[in-house]
Order: C-alpha cells, then sequence, then structure tokens
C-alpha cells in the first residue's frame, strides 16, 4: 500500500502528462472528461469523505462554476482563464451562504436539503433568471483557450489545462491531510462530540470544507464549460450529484478508490457505448453489491500523517 | 375564492398522494434509520405494474371488481419487490456504515427506474382510464370522482394503518422496534419479521399512491419516481421523520402548499419553493412539525 503511494502516484502523474500525445482526439475529450470529474470527485470527497457531511448537491457548486465562466465569456467578452478568480470565489461564497444555516442539521436532513440546492439551481438556470442562463438550451459558442494573447484552440491544450487542476487539488487534498484543518475535520467525522469537546470549532471548520469544496468545484466547472465550449442545465443534474456521491463512498473516500470510481461512471459508458440504456442498472446494481461486499468502500482511505503511537491510542475509543 | 377553493381540492388530492408515499419512508426510517431511496421508484414501478395488469391479466376490463383487483394485484407485488429489495440490498448492511446503507439505497432507486425503463421503455406511457371521468361543478369548483376517491381511500387507509400501529399487538412491536431494536429483541420481538412487516407495509401503500398517480395524471414515465419520492420524503421530513400521523400531516401540507404555488405563482417555481419550505421549517424546528419519532443521538 506504502510502496503504491510512493511509486503508483507518480508514475501515474507522468502517464497522465504524456498520454493525451498519443491519443486520438476523440480519447483526448475522453481523458479530458476523466480528468475533469476527477476534479469534482476530489471536491466532493473533501465534504463528504474527509469532513464527513452528507452533501449529495455537489453538481450544483459544480454548475454554478461552469455558468459563471459561460456567461463572464459569453456577455462580458472576458477570457475563459480570466473567469477563474470568480469561478472559483463565487461557488466558494455560496458554500458559505448555503451551509451556514444548515450545518448543524443532522446528517440524512442535510442530504435532502444539499438536494433541494442542487433542484433549486437547476430550477433556476432552467426558469432563465435575469435572463443570463440560456434556460433550457443553456448558452453555447464560448471562445477557445487563450493565453497571453495566443489562442490555444487545440484540445491539447483543453487536457493540460484540467491536468494543471488536478494538479492543483491534488496539491490541496495533500496539503490538507497534513494541515492542521485537515486533522480537524478528521476528527470531528469521526466523533463529532469529542472533537468540539477537545476545542475544535465543528463549525468553522465543517463550513470551511464546504467553501473548500465547492470553490474546487466550481474550477473544475471552467474547465467543463471550456471543454465543451457549451453549458446546459442537464450535465449539473441532481443525479451527477448522486454519481459523485457514489462514487466517494464506493471508493472509500481514497485516492485510488476515488479514480477507479471515476472511471467505471464515466469513462466505462464511453467504451461500453452500446450498452448506453443499461448504464444506470447495472450502476445500481454495482453500487448495491460494492457495499455489501465492502461496506466501506472498495478501496479505504487511512488517515496516515498521524504518528503511529497516536493511533493506537485513539484505536481504544473507536 | 374560486381559485382558492379549487386549489384546495387539488391540493387536498396531491397531498393524500404524497401522503402515502412518505408513510412509507417515515416507517422505514423510524426503525431502520435509512432513507429508503428506492420508494419512489417502486411507487412509479407500481404505476407500471398496475398497467401491464390492466392490459394483460385483466383484458382490459374496468368493471369494478377488475379495478379493486388491480389494486391489490399491484400491491401485492410491489410488496413482494419490497421485501426481496430490503433482503438482498438492506440486510446485509444493517450493522455497516450508515452511509453504506444510502448508497446501496441509491444503487436500489437506479436499478428499478432503469429496470421499468428496460421492461416498458423510456416513452410516457399513458395510464388506463380505470374510474369514469365523472365531474362536479360547484360554484366554479370542478371536482372530479378520482380527487373524491383518492381523498376518501387515502383517509381510509391511513386511519386503519394508525389504528394497527397504536392498537394491535404488531403495532407495539413495531413501535418497540423503532424506539430501540436491541431492546425489542430481548422482549421477544422478531426485528426481522418487524421490518419485512413494514416494508410489505410501506410498498403496498406507495403501490396504492403509484396507482393513484397514475389515475391522477394519466401520464407515466420511468424517472417520475424521484420526484414523487423526494416530495414525500420532504412530506416526511415536514410532519417529523419516524412518526405516522406527522407524515399524513406533511403529506397534506406539502400538496396544498404546490397546488397554492401553482395557482397563485407558477408551477415552473414549485420545486424551489418546496425547498425553501423545507429549510425554513427545518431552521425553526429541527425535527419537524410534530416532532420525529426515532430513537437516540443517530
Amino acid at each position: 500500500m506504502k510502496n503504491l503511494e510512493r511509486f503508483g502516484f507518480p508514475a501515474l502523474i507522468v502517464v497522465m502528462a504524456i498520454m493525451p500525445n498519443l491519443l486520438n482526439p476523440r480519447w483526448q475529450a475522453v481523458a479530458i472528461t476523466f480528468l475533469i470529474f476527477t476534479v469534482v470527485a476530489l471536491s466532493q470527497d473533501i465534504i463528504l469523505g474527509k469532513a464527513g457531511m452528507f452533501n449529495m448537491g455537489q453538481a450544483l457548486f459544480f454548475g454554478m462554476g461552469a455558468y459563471i465562466t459561460a456567461i463572464l465569456n459569453s456577455q462580458y467578452g472576458w477570457p475563459l482563464l480570466a473567469t477563474i478568480p470568480v469561478a472559483i470565489l463565487l461557488p466558494a461564497l455560496f458554500g458559505v451562504l448555503l451551509s451556514g444555516p444548515i450545518i448543524h442539521l443532522r446528517g440524512d436532513y442535510l442530504l435532502v436539503v444539499t438536494i433541494g440546492f442542487n433542484i433549486v439551481f437547476i430550477q433556476v438556470v432552467q426558469n432563465n433568471l435575469g435572463g443570463i442562463t440560456g434556460g433550457p438550451n443553456g448558452i453555447f459558442g464560448l471562445d477557445s483557450l487563450s493565453l497571453f494573447g495566443t489562442q490555444l484552440t487545440s484540445q491539447l491544450a483543453v487536457y493540460y489545462f484540467a491536468f494543471a487542476v488536478l494538479l492543483l487539488t491534488l496539491g490541496i487534498m495533500r496539503n490538507l491531510e497534513k494541515s492542521k484543518a485537515g486533522r480537524a475535520l478528521h476528527y470531528l467525522r469521526e466523533d463529532h462530540l469529542a472533537a468540539e469537546s477537545i476545542g475544535i470549532n465543528t463549525r468553522v471548520y465543517k463550513i470551511f470544507a464546504f467553501a473548500l469544496g465547492a470553490g474546487i468545484a466550481g474550477l473544475a466547472g471552467t474547465v467543463f464549460a471550456t471543454q465543451y465550449s457549451a453549458v446546459s442545465p442537464e450535465a449539473f443534474e441532481f443525479i451527477q450529484s448522486v454519481l459523485f456521491f457514489s462514487i466517494v463512498l464506493v471508493g472509500g473516500s481514497s485516492m485510488p478508490g476515488i479514480l477507479l470510481g471515476v472511471f467505471m461512471m464515466f469513462v466505462l459508458p464511453e467504451i461500453f457505448r452500446e450498452f448506453a440504456t443499461w448504464r444506470f442498472f447495472i450502476f445500481g446494481f454495482a453500487m448495491i453489491l460494492a457495499m455489501i461486499l465492502r461496506p466501506r468502500g472498495i478501496w479505504p482511505a487511512t488517515f496516515g500523517k498521524i504518528p503511529k503511537f497516536l493511533i493506537k491510542e485513539s484505536n481504544h475509543g473507536a | 375564492m374560486d381559485i382558492f377553493l379549487q386549489q384546495l381540492a387539488n391540493g387536498l388530492t396531491i397531498g393524500s398522494i404524497f401522503a402515502l408515499v412518505a408513510l412509507g419512508y417515515t416507517m422505514v426510517y423510524g426503525v431502520m434509520k435509512l432513507i429508503n431511496f428506492a420508494h419512489g421508484d417502486m411507487v412509479a414501478a407500481s404505476a407500471f405494474v398496475g398497467l401491464t395488469i390492466y392490459t394483460q391479466v385483466m383484458g382490459q376490463a374496468t368493471s369494478l371488481v377488475a379495478v379493486i383487483a388491480i389494486f391489490f394485484l399491484s400491491a401485492a407485488v410491489m410488496a413482494c419487490v419490497g421485501i426481496i429489495l430490503e433482503r438482498l440490498a438492506y440486510r446485509p448492511l444493517r450493522e455497516a456504515p450508515r452511509l453504506s446503507a444510502v448508497v446501496s439505497a441509491l444503487g436500489a432507486s437506479l436499478m428499478i427506474q432503469n429496470g421499468i425503463m428496460l421492461i416498458w421503455g423510456p416513452q410516457m406511457r399513458i395510464f388506463p382510464e380505470l374510474i369514469p371521468q365523472v365531474y362536479w361543478d360547484i360554484n366554479g369548483v370542478v371536482i372530479s370522482l378520482i380527487q373524491v376517491l383518492i381523498l376518501v381511500l387515502s383517509l381510509g387507509l391511513m386511519i386503519a394503518l394508525y389504528l394497527f400501529v397504536e392498537k394491535t399487538r404488531m403495532g407495539a412491536a413495531i413501535r418497540a422496534s423503532a424506539i430501540d431494536q436491541d431492546a425489542a429483541r430481548l422482549m421477544g420481538i422478531n426485528v426481522n419479521r418487524i421490518i419485512a412487516i413494514i416494508f410489505i407495509i410501506g410498498s403496498s401503500l406507495g403501490a396504492v399512491g403509484g396507482l393513484f398517480i397514475g389515475l391522477y395524471y394519466r401520464g407515466i414515465t420511468f424517472n417520475m419516481g424521484w420526484q414523487y419520492g423526494l416530495y414525500a420524503f420532504i412530506a416526511a421530513i415536514l410532519g417529523g421523520i419516524g412518526n405516522i400521523p406527522g407524515a399524513m400531516l406533511g403529506g397534506m401540507m406539502l400538496g396544498l402548499f404546490q397546488a397554492f404555488i401553482a395557482g397563485y405563482i407558477s408551477s415552473t417555481w414549485a420545486d424551489a419553493f418546496t425547498f425553501i419550505l423545507l429549510i425554513l421549517i427545518l431552521i425553526v424546528r429541527p425535527t419537524g412539525l410534530l416532532g420525529e419519532r426515532v430513537a437516540g443521538k443517530v
């Protein structure tokens, strides 16, 4: 396991850095999709897996980022990359505002309320609130990437943009695991009451996790809008949130598990297109089976950055 | 005033359907602490099963006996599906982390929903006209026979369920299992059997709800279960989850609320207002209007 982490990850990253040059455009597009959805799944993992909050509305923040990029680009002529700060900060702000009043709710209520946020978001963009979301058709015909005045029209450029976003996300996740905030989230997920009693401000950390997850998802939304040069409501429907939610839990909230989950849910359907109508039936079956066989996920995460003697102590309570 | 009375009638109709479906959620949640996400899709499946029983088994008869038979057969089929679902997808996960059971429930939901699509196709199907189209016009307020039947039958079923849970030995066992499964087991209650009974009752009531949806709206689609399931679950939360009268109250309230939103504002915003109502009520009363009947800190 340790070896896999030490050699597997760098190898995977090298492969991902080289791979697109060897692929034809169709498979490049599949690879970009994989990168985007991995980033969203990781952002969901921060909220659900790391902080333990039952969030089933992650597609909302993803969609919000994508719509912000699309609106700023198509209506106001901002270059795509210039929309990034807004596409991160606004969803993060919404994460704070939305989670603030509901953060104390018990798990299942949180689940239903976050489903609600997602559905309200879809209804808002479908009803074309303010006349800027393009209604059910969405917004299309966005510009292509440009950097310092150079047009980067090739799909390869989008791939490396997505890849850079993934690397950034991985860096944040890695930092989170080693940082004070990450440990606080770990404690409050394991035992909320104990975390509070040793002086962790659980409310602040929960909202922080929501904001961080929302911001990263918003950034993934920018990449999504860039890749398809369009956004439409159905890409951010509630079923997408269900998929992200399931990927994190079926994967076991660990890096390899999440990569595997995204691969199965978003890449395999591209390969086996003839099974398109069976897709969700098979997913449903696989979800039940995976949970029965491995209730903690296919590849359960370990929180490995705590000194050994401390882990032994904490196991008594668990 | 006409709009008010008309939407009152419509709201009570749709509210009783929500309430019937909500009972399935609230009973399962009360005992198992699990959101049975598949329940909404079972409701949808029931409408399709009823359609097939009507065309294949009943030879498209619409006599009173045939209609009653369709209701009982559909409920029986869905009760069986409910037992199988519990046995295969939920029982193995009873001791597992809570979220594992939630994922299993989501998986079951996807399976049933797409199972309907694979069997009956993705296009909308028209539910047969089992009940004659009779309308009464009372000072401009139009009420149909179907609406009256849905309201009366739902109320009857809910009263029967309430009496069953409150007044019978079996009902006492169900209540005991909801309070504390281990203690109930020590008192000699077969909790597995209670859970099976809950799935039978919940699925049958949901099945009736599904047939009502078919009768009332006529058009049925494979993915309509999500929508009704979510509304019904909200209804259960509004009333206080695990609380049987609460589910009835929540269902009626949500039905009326949505009808008035549709009547006075616009039905395109119904979802948004529903969730705003849910969030406001949860902020003011975090355990629902009548208080939840779920034991302990979860």
